[in-house]
């Protein structure tokens, strides 16, 4: 794929993204960028259906997510794979304890196709997090499947509790 | 100025204001000073995002005034809320900084940098010109009502930390599970949103 097409890409691939949300009916996201995600938040920042707020760090966003949910507005984190390491107190006090829901949507770094070498431990240790603390995600890899947003919302609704979606470097490149 | 007597203080004075505490000797105060069970969130263990959680109900709800009560030790685990507070400008949110020098959940160990912080110079570095500073129940008296009439305030309470007496003071009560709906039917009752999804 050249760079052109690319960019086309990754922005429609955005837009996309930001459908889904909005068709499930979140009005505030909450986010830290990550390289791969930079056009989605270039998108939602200019995307009048929601109220974008870039968060100083990860947990901050837990915490406004959980407030918004509380007070029946919907929202959305999104987060980089690092970004979601730091929050697992926040995510576990917070959204367990109180049985709160929760959609993040993360990258899926240090996965086949990541070539930084800083995410080796995303690599190794990501999906044994979201094991071992319980948490439901789903990894999309084609636009094809976006669709799993809008079912990963409902089910946070359902289970009480954070449900994510992780995006592949296959759908964000 | 004692602890309990500056929340004693805080809920003769509120109205109708939603209230989040925060992990530690805030909620204890509260719930001392108040038995509310419905229109304040107990976000126990929160360390350091009361104040985030409060500015989602208060973007959810900006017909409603939201209190949010942070310790120091809290604050000092994520100072840079504040640029996040600024940023959403939340004409209905004030956080209520607890000063009391100490991490008073934990027996009152020692906060880093104790004497030297200034949290109201803090707040003003980060662009919030509503900050203000309480020492005693007299200055609240004169000017409390004015530091949280309009726009996100920040109110910094210097207070004596928690007595061993008043460590005992009872925690809220409340499951998680609990806490949550208690909070989420009220205010469905009162502003008729929708927060669980169903109605009972």
């Amino acid at each position: 794929m050249d760079q052109a097409s690319g960019a086309v890409k990754r922005t429609e691939v955005a837009r996309r993204i930001a459908d889904e949300l909005a068709g499930c009916g979140v009005k505030l996201v909450a986010s830290l960028p990550d390289n791969w995600i930079s056009e989605l938040l270039v998108h939602l920042e200019g995307d009048q259906r929601f109220r974008h707020v870039p968060v100083n760090r990860e947990e901050s966003a837990i915490g406004l997510c959980a407030g918004a949910y509380m007070a029946g507005l919907g929202s959305a984190a999104v987060m980089g794979a690092s970004g979601f390491m730091t929050c697992i107190y926040a995510i576990t006090k917070i959204n367990y304890s109180y049985e709160i829901p929760l959609l993040l949507v993360m990258t899926l770094r240090g996965a086949f196709g990541d070539h930084h070498k800083h995410h080796i431990s995303n690599g190794l240790y990501l999906q044994p997090v979201l094991q071992a603390i319980d948490l439901p995600y789903v990894i999309v890899s084609r636009a094809e499947e976006l669709g799993e947003i809008g079912r990963a919302y409902k089910h946070s609704r359902t289970f009480a509790r954070p449900t994510a979606v992780l995006l592949t470097r296959e759908l964000l490149r | 100025m004692k602890y309990l007597d500056c929340f004693r203080f805080l809920a003769a004075r509120r109205t109708d204001e939603l209230v989040v505490t925060s992990a530690g000797n805030s909620g204890q105060a509260w719930w001392a000073a108040t038995r509310d069970s419905e229109r304040s969130f107990y976000l126990d263990a929160s360390m350091s995002l009361s104040t985030m959680f409060a500015s989602g109900l208060a973007a959810a709800l900006p017909q409603k005034r939201v209190w949010a009560f942070m310790g120091d030790g809290a604050f000092c685990m994520n100072p840079g809320m504040l640029m996040v507070e600024r940023q959403m400008n939340l004409p209905n949110l004030v956080h209520l900084l607890v000063s009391n020098r100490a991490y008073g959940a934990t027996s009152n160990a020692p906060l880093p940098n104790v004497e030297a912080n200034d949290y109201v110079a803090i707040a003003r570095g980060c662009g919030l010109s509503r900050a203000h500073k309480f020492a005693s129940v007299a200055e609240l008296e004169r000017g409390f009502d004015a530091a949280v009439e309009k726009g996100h305030s920040f109110v910094v309470l210097e207070v004596e930390p928690f007595s061993a007496e008043e460590q005992k003071l009872e925690q809220p009560p409340f499951d998680g599970p609990e806490m949550k709906y208690r909070f989420a039917r009220a205010l469905e009752r009162d502003t008729g949103v929708s927060v669980i999804g169903y109605r009972l």
